[in-house]
């Protein structure tokens, strides 16, 4: 079966209802998606599918058809996505767990809501959990993140 | 003069037949109704049927009623708000894993003029014959809806141990055509 990940084409041998967190994980050593719950309850596995924000753990990957995109696919040319950046500048991550998947919610975010507002950011980051609260920290770097968007 | 007398009777049985037959119809219609009620109003397909942003978390299985959780709201299109769509977590099929997300195609809420939730029969009634709030379809369309649409369908194969509505979609679509028949009786409050 054909996947294509972060740009790169990848032929592997799997069943069809093999969640698509085990296939990156286990099958192509792309660790940035994390197991947390493997019922589409916490986040952390968030990955993108043609761009929309998806569970991976929760997608089997004879359902994916389109391109995925991972944490490790928002720096293709080695530098920091502006969110990544915002993410280090407000020091968000405590034990980091969570992070890979609450960063790509942030920029599933800021790609349709450029400015979002407080509310706007709760309904996209609700169902990323983080166990060691950094919920604040989270907010103020999406706030940042799109300050230089606004500025750039 | 006996002609005269057998056409009088026969118009009088005619008269007296008519309401009865009436009613035949309409007793028909309302049974009909009765069962297309208790398939929309099923937490399967209610629960999604909602007048404020909140789908909800009811049925069989679920325990208390809940709003559902992580947030999650209608957002400006029915698909749920900016990076936390429904298709983040309803993909095509449902999850395998015990208590995973459903899956359906096009996984969203109904429009919100099209409230089932905690609705009474007369009500949900009513509402679906009227165009303004029933997608501006005609009966027959409802009924071909209900049958063909992929997401409606997951109502009756909702899968994990999930209670299914009661039926199918095709015997729904033929109580719809019953009940339409019948001159789509709605039943006193
Ligand atoms: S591991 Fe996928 S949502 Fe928790
Ligand atoms: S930083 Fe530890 S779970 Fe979020």
């Amino acid at each position: 079966m054909k996947l294509n990940v972060n740009g790169r084409d990848h032929d592997i041998e799997v069943e069809p209802e093999m969640p698509l967190l085990w296939v990156l994980r286990d099958k192509l050593s792309i660790l940035g998606p994390k197991f947390g719950c493997g019922i589409a309850q916490c986040g952390a596995c968030t990955v993108f599918l043609d761009g929309e924000p998806v569970r991976s753990c929760s997608v089997t990957v004879g359902e994916v058809s389109g391109a995925v995109t991972t944490i490790e696919g928002l720096m293709p040319d080695g530098r920091m996505h502006p969110v990544q950046q915002a993410w280090i500048d407000e020091q968000v991550a405590q034990c980091g767990y969570c992070q890979a998947g609450q960063i790509m919610t942030a920029v599933a975010l800021l790609e349709a809501i450029p400015n979002p507002s407080d509310e706007e950011i709760d309904n996209a980051m609700s169902g990323n959990l983080c166990r060691c609260g950094t919920y604040p920290r989270i907010r103020a770097a999406i706030k940042r993140a799109a300050s230089a968007n606004a500025g750039a | 003069m006996i002609r005269r007398h057998v056409y009088v009777i026969g118009l009088a049985a005619a008269t007296l037949c008519l309401p009865t037959a009436t009613a035949g119809a309409q007793d028909a219609g309302l049974e009909a109704w009765q069962k297309i009620y208790s398939v929309f109003s099923h937490p399967r397909c209610a629960n999604c049927h909602v007048e404020d942003e909140r789908p909800r978390w009811s049925g069989a299985h679920y325990g208390a009623t809940r709003v559902h959780g992580m947030n999650v709201q209608r957002g400006p299109d029915g698909f749920g708000n900016a990076g936390m769509r429904c298709v983040t977590c309803h993909q095509q099929d449902n999850a395998a894993q015990l208590h995973g997300p459903p899956g359906a195609h096009g996984w969203h809420l109904a429009p919100k003029e099209m409230v089932w939730w905690q609705k009474s029969s007369q009500e949900i009634c009513e509402q679906v014959k009227d165009p303004a709030r029933n997608g501006n379809r005609t009966l027959e369309e409802i009924a071909t809806h209900v049958r063909d649409d992929g997401l409606v369908a997951w109502g009756w194969a909702p899968g994990n141990g999930r209670e299914p509505a009661p039926g199918s979609a095709q015997e729904t679509y033929l109580l719809l055509q019953q009940w339409a028949a019948a001159g789509a009786p709605c039943p006193a409050e």
